[in-house]
Protein backbone atom coordinates (compact mmCIF):
# COMPACT_ATOMS: atom_id res chain seq x y z
CA UNK A 1 0.00 0.00 0.00
CA UNK A 2 1.03 3.53 -0.46
CA UNK A 3 -0.09 6.92 -0.36
CA UNK A 4 0.62 10.62 -1.43
CA UNK A 5 -0.30 14.11 -1.29
CA UNK A 6 0.69 16.84 -3.05
CA UNK A 7 0.47 20.88 -1.49
CA UNK A 8 0.56 23.87 -4.06
CA UNK A 9 2.58 26.40 -1.79
CA UNK A 10 1.00 29.40 -3.48
CA UNK A 11 -2.75 28.30 -3.42
CA UNK A 12 -1.47 26.75 0.43
CA UNK A 13 -0.70 30.79 1.57
CA UNK A 14 -4.39 31.95 0.03
CA UNK A 15 -6.45 29.05 1.22
CA UNK A 16 -5.08 28.46 4.83
CA UNK A 17 -3.49 31.10 7.52
CA UNK A 18 -1.66 28.39 9.64
CA UNK A 19 -1.36 31.09 11.90
CA UNK A 20 -4.48 31.84 12.87
CA UNK A 21 -5.22 31.07 16.82
CA UNK A 22 -5.48 27.31 17.30
CA UNK A 23 -4.74 26.10 13.66
CA UNK A 24 -1.26 25.09 14.84
CA UNK A 25 -2.71 23.16 17.80
CA UNK A 26 -5.48 21.00 15.80
CA UNK A 27 -2.98 19.87 13.41
CA UNK A 28 0.21 19.46 14.89
CA UNK A 29 2.41 18.12 18.42
CA UNK A 30 3.69 20.00 20.60
CA UNK A 31 7.22 18.75 18.90
CA UNK A 32 6.39 19.55 15.42
CA UNK A 33 5.07 23.05 16.38
CA UNK A 34 8.39 23.76 18.21
CA UNK A 35 10.02 22.48 15.13
CA UNK A 36 8.06 24.55 12.19
CA UNK A 37 8.39 28.02 14.60
CA UNK A 38 12.13 27.47 14.97
CA UNK A 39 12.91 26.71 11.74
CA UNK A 40 13.93 29.55 8.62
CA UNK A 41 11.05 28.74 6.14
CA UNK A 42 7.79 27.64 8.32
CA UNK A 43 5.41 28.48 5.60
CA UNK A 44 7.11 25.42 3.98
CA UNK A 45 7.78 22.64 6.80
CA UNK A 46 4.03 23.15 7.97
CA UNK A 47 2.91 21.99 4.45
CA UNK A 48 5.90 19.47 4.32
CA UNK A 49 4.57 17.76 7.93
CA UNK A 50 0.95 18.47 6.86
CA UNK A 51 1.58 16.22 3.14
CA UNK A 52 3.64 13.62 5.32
CA UNK A 53 0.24 13.52 7.67
CA UNK A 54 -2.06 13.23 4.92
CA UNK A 55 0.00 10.58 2.61
CA UNK A 56 0.51 8.36 5.83
CA UNK A 57 -3.60 8.87 6.43
CA UNK A 58 -4.11 7.51 2.82
CA UNK A 59 -2.47 4.44 3.78
CA UNK A 60 -4.31 4.11 6.80
CA UNK A 61 -7.53 4.51 4.79
CA UNK A 62 -6.97 1.21 2.46
CA UNK A 63 -5.95 -1.05 5.83
CA UNK A 64 -9.15 -0.05 7.79
CA UNK A 65 -11.44 1.23 5.12
CA UNK A 66 -12.57 4.18 7.70
CA UNK A 67 -11.93 7.79 7.50
CA UNK A 68 -11.91 10.39 10.52
CA UNK A 69 -10.39 13.73 11.16
CA UNK A 70 -7.06 13.54 13.42
CA UNK A 71 -4.21 15.13 11.83
CA UNK A 72 -2.15 15.79 15.00
CA UNK A 73 -2.31 12.10 16.08
CA UNK A 74 0.27 11.30 12.84
CA UNK A 75 3.03 12.32 14.53
CA UNK A 76 6.16 13.18 12.19
CA UNK A 77 9.78 12.44 12.78
CA UNK A 78 12.50 14.03 9.82
CA UNK A 79 15.38 12.08 9.45
CA UNK A 80 16.66 14.42 7.03
CA UNK A 81 15.48 16.91 4.44
CA UNK A 82 13.18 14.88 2.57
CA UNK A 83 13.09 11.63 4.57
CA UNK A 84 10.74 10.88 7.61
CA UNK A 85 8.61 8.39 9.13
CA UNK A 86 5.14 9.08 9.99
CA UNK A 87 3.89 7.51 13.51
CA UNK A 88 0.10 6.06 14.19
CA UNK A 89 0.21 4.51 17.85
CA UNK A 90 2.42 1.55 16.67
CA UNK A 91 2.16 1.33 13.11
CA UNK A 92 5.05 3.34 11.64
CA UNK A 93 5.04 4.87 7.78
CA UNK A 94 7.97 5.27 5.60
CA UNK A 95 8.16 9.02 3.99
CA UNK A 96 9.82 10.16 1.07
CA UNK A 97 9.57 13.82 0.16
CA UNK A 98 10.05 16.12 -2.88
CA UNK A 99 10.31 20.18 -1.88
CA UNK A 100 10.23 22.14 -4.65
CA UNK A 101 9.55 25.99 -4.85
CA UNK A 102 6.01 25.80 -6.10
CA UNK A 103 5.26 22.29 -3.82
CA UNK A 104 5.86 19.83 -1.55
CA UNK A 105 5.13 16.16 -2.05
CA UNK A 106 5.30 13.20 -0.06
CA UNK A 107 4.53 9.53 -0.77
CA UNK A 108 4.22 7.20 2.65
CA UNK A 109 4.81 3.40 2.36
CA UNK A 110 4.86 0.62 4.73
CA UNK A 111 8.36 -0.81 4.02
CA UNK A 112 11.25 0.58 3.65
CA UNK A 113 11.86 -1.62 0.50
CA UNK A 114 8.75 -0.12 -1.43
CA UNK A 115 9.48 0.96 -4.75
CA UNK A 116 7.57 3.89 -5.26
CA UNK A 117 7.86 5.72 -8.19
CA UNK A 118 6.29 8.99 -8.71
CA UNK A 119 4.99 11.66 -11.32
CA UNK A 120 4.17 14.97 -10.42
CA UNK A 121 2.57 17.41 -12.96
CA UNK A 122 1.29 20.39 -13.67
CA UNK A 123 -2.74 21.08 -13.67
CA UNK A 124 -3.73 24.43 -15.45
CA UNK A 125 -7.29 24.20 -14.88
CA UNK A 126 -7.85 24.17 -11.30
CA UNK A 127 -11.57 23.70 -11.12
CA UNK A 128 -11.99 20.79 -9.03
CA UNK A 129 -13.65 18.79 -11.60
CA UNK A 130 -10.54 19.02 -14.25
CA UNK A 131 -8.34 18.56 -11.17
CA UNK A 132 -9.70 14.72 -10.64
CA UNK A 133 -9.96 14.51 -14.18
CA UNK A 134 -6.29 15.87 -15.29
CA UNK A 135 -4.92 13.02 -11.98
CA UNK A 136 -7.34 10.20 -13.45
CA UNK A 137 -6.09 11.10 -17.07
CA UNK A 138 -2.43 10.97 -15.52
CA UNK A 139 -3.24 7.40 -14.07
CA UNK A 140 -4.36 5.61 -16.85
CA UNK A 141 -1.33 7.04 -19.12
CA UNK A 142 1.01 5.64 -17.08
CA UNK A 143 -0.81 2.24 -17.19
CA UNK A 144 -1.50 2.28 -20.34
CA UNK A 145 2.07 2.95 -21.16
CA UNK A 146 3.40 -0.14 -19.31
CA UNK A 147 0.74 -2.45 -19.56
CA UNK A 148 -0.61 -2.04 -23.28
CA UNK A 149 -4.12 -1.50 -22.20
CA UNK A 150 -6.06 1.01 -24.34
CA UNK A 151 -6.81 3.96 -22.13
CA UNK A 152 -10.71 3.92 -23.10
CA UNK A 153 -10.83 0.50 -21.77
CA UNK A 154 -9.42 1.99 -18.15
CA UNK A 155 -11.63 3.08 -15.53
CA UNK A 156 -11.71 4.67 -11.99
CA UNK A 157 -13.84 3.97 -9.31
CA UNK A 158 -13.92 5.51 -5.60
CA UNK A 159 -14.59 3.08 -2.70
CA UNK A 160 -17.09 4.50 0.21
CA UNK A 161 -14.12 5.51 1.74
CA UNK A 162 -12.60 7.19 -0.87
CA UNK A 163 -10.43 4.86 -2.22
CA UNK A 164 -9.54 4.91 -5.98
CA UNK A 165 -9.52 1.72 -7.52
CA UNK A 166 -8.74 1.25 -11.37
CA UNK A 167 -10.47 -1.23 -13.69
CA UNK A 168 -9.57 -2.73 -17.24
CA UNK A 169 -13.69 -2.89 -18.12
CA UNK A 170 -15.10 -4.62 -15.02
CA UNK A 171 -11.56 -6.49 -13.80
CA UNK A 172 -10.31 -4.95 -10.96
CA UNK A 173 -6.56 -4.15 -11.91
CA UNK A 174 -4.81 -4.61 -8.35
CA UNK A 175 -1.86 -3.03 -7.74
CA UNK A 176 -1.32 -0.43 -5.55
CA UNK A 177 -1.42 3.42 -6.30
CA UNK A 178 -2.29 6.73 -4.84
CA UNK A 179 -3.45 10.32 -6.77
CA UNK A 180 -3.33 13.75 -4.75
CA UNK A 181 -3.91 17.17 -6.23
CA UNK A 182 -3.90 20.68 -5.06
CA UNK A 183 -4.12 24.14 -7.35
CA UNK A 184 -1.98 23.55 -9.90
CA UNK A 185 -0.03 20.88 -9.51
CA UNK A 186 -1.00 16.89 -8.85
CA UNK A 187 0.80 13.55 -8.56
CA UNK A 188 0.39 9.65 -8.76
CA UNK A 189 2.54 7.22 -7.06
CA UNK A 190 2.94 4.12 -8.10
CA UNK A 191 4.00 0.62 -6.61
CA UNK A 192 6.62 -0.03 -9.89
CA UNK A 193 7.39 -3.58 -9.20
CA UNK A 194 3.53 -4.78 -8.50
CA UNK A 195 2.18 -3.06 -11.32
CA UNK A 196 5.14 -4.35 -13.56
CA UNK A 197 4.18 -7.96 -11.88
CA UNK A 198 0.43 -7.14 -12.20
CA UNK A 199 0.53 -6.55 -15.94
CA UNK A 200 2.89 -9.91 -17.03
CA UNK A 201 0.24 -11.87 -15.10
CA UNK A 202 2.28 -13.04 -12.46
CA UNK A 203 -0.05 -12.22 -9.46
CA UNK B 1 -31.10 27.73 18.32
CA UNK B 2 -33.59 25.43 15.89
CA UNK B 3 -32.07 22.60 13.72
CA UNK B 4 -32.93 24.29 10.86
CA UNK B 5 -31.32 27.44 11.98
CA UNK B 6 -28.17 25.46 13.25
CA UNK B 7 -27.89 24.10 9.83
CA UNK B 8 -28.04 27.68 8.24
CA UNK B 9 -25.35 28.93 10.27
CA UNK B 10 -23.00 26.20 9.39
CA UNK B 11 -24.30 26.43 5.67
CA UNK B 12 -22.42 30.32 5.92
CA UNK B 13 -19.51 28.86 8.13
CA UNK B 14 -18.10 26.31 5.53
CA UNK B 15 -18.90 28.35 2.39
CA UNK B 16 -15.79 30.48 1.90
CA UNK B 17 -14.26 27.34 1.47
CA UNK B 18 -16.25 24.80 -0.40
CA UNK B 19 -15.10 23.53 -4.20
CA UNK B 20 -18.28 22.32 -5.39
CA UNK B 21 -20.72 24.82 -6.27
CA UNK B 22 -23.79 22.56 -6.69
CA UNK B 23 -23.45 20.16 -3.76
CA UNK B 24 -23.19 23.67 -1.91
CA UNK B 25 -26.87 24.54 -3.39
CA UNK B 26 -28.31 20.81 -2.42
CA UNK B 27 -26.58 20.57 0.96
CA UNK B 28 -28.20 18.33 3.16
CA UNK B 29 -28.00 16.59 6.11
CA UNK B 30 -26.12 13.59 4.43
CA UNK B 31 -23.52 16.27 2.78
CA UNK B 32 -19.89 15.41 3.16
CA UNK B 33 -17.66 18.16 3.55
CA UNK B 34 -15.01 16.37 1.56
CA UNK B 35 -16.46 14.32 -0.59
CA UNK B 36 -19.32 16.37 -1.68
CA UNK B 37 -18.07 19.98 -0.82
CA UNK B 38 -14.92 18.89 -2.18
CA UNK B 39 -13.04 21.18 1.05
CA UNK B 40 -9.56 21.02 1.38
CA UNK B 41 -8.71 19.29 4.12
CA UNK B 42 -6.80 21.54 5.59
CA UNK B 43 -9.27 24.22 5.64
CA UNK B 44 -11.47 21.51 7.51
CA UNK B 45 -9.37 23.01 10.31
CA UNK B 46 -10.75 26.02 9.93
CA UNK B 47 -14.24 25.17 9.48
CA UNK B 48 -13.89 23.39 13.03
CA UNK B 49 -12.25 26.94 14.29
CA UNK B 50 -15.08 29.16 12.89
CA UNK B 51 -17.51 26.65 14.44
CA UNK B 52 -16.04 27.13 18.01
CA UNK B 53 -15.84 30.84 17.14
CA UNK B 54 -19.57 30.89 16.38
CA UNK B 55 -21.58 28.81 18.97
CA UNK B 56 -18.65 29.82 21.46
CA UNK B 57 -17.59 25.74 22.19
CA UNK B 58 -14.30 23.51 22.34
CA UNK B 59 -14.15 20.82 19.52
CA UNK B 60 -11.77 18.02 21.22
CA UNK B 61 -9.79 16.14 19.36
CA UNK B 62 -12.29 13.05 19.89
CA UNK B 63 -15.29 15.28 18.41
CA UNK B 64 -12.85 16.70 15.54
CA UNK B 65 -12.18 13.46 14.13
CA UNK B 66 -15.94 12.70 13.45
CA UNK B 67 -16.32 16.07 11.85
CA UNK B 68 -16.82 15.12 8.15
CA UNK B 69 -20.11 15.69 7.38
CA UNK B 70 -23.11 17.86 7.81
CA UNK B 71 -24.64 15.71 10.29
CA UNK B 72 -21.67 15.11 12.47
CA UNK B 73 -21.13 18.28 12.91
CA UNK B 74 -24.80 18.78 13.45
CA UNK B 75 -24.72 16.20 16.41
CA UNK B 76 -21.78 17.40 17.84
CA UNK B 77 -22.41 21.35 18.14
CA UNK B 78 -25.70 20.13 19.35
CA UNK B 79 -24.12 18.20 22.12
CA UNK B 80 -21.84 20.50 23.10
CA UNK B 81 -24.72 23.60 23.16
CA UNK B 82 -26.17 20.95 25.70
CA UNK B 83 -23.33 20.73 28.13
CA UNK B 84 -22.95 24.50 28.34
Amino acid sequence: MIGNDIVDLSVAQKQSNWLRKGFLNKIFTETEQDLILNNNNPHQLVWQLWSMKESAYKIYVQQHGKRFFAPNKFECTLENQTQGIVTLDTQKYTIQSKITDNYVYATASLQHQAKVESFCFKIEDTSASNQRTTTYRQLKKMVHKRCNIPILNLKIKKTQAGIPLLYHGNKRICFPFSLTHHGNYGAIAIDDNNLIRTSTGLV
Amino acid sequence: MTKDELLVTLKNIVKPYIQDEEAFINLTENTDFINDLKINSANLVDVVLDVEDEFDIEIDNDAMEKMLSVKAAIDIITTKLNEK
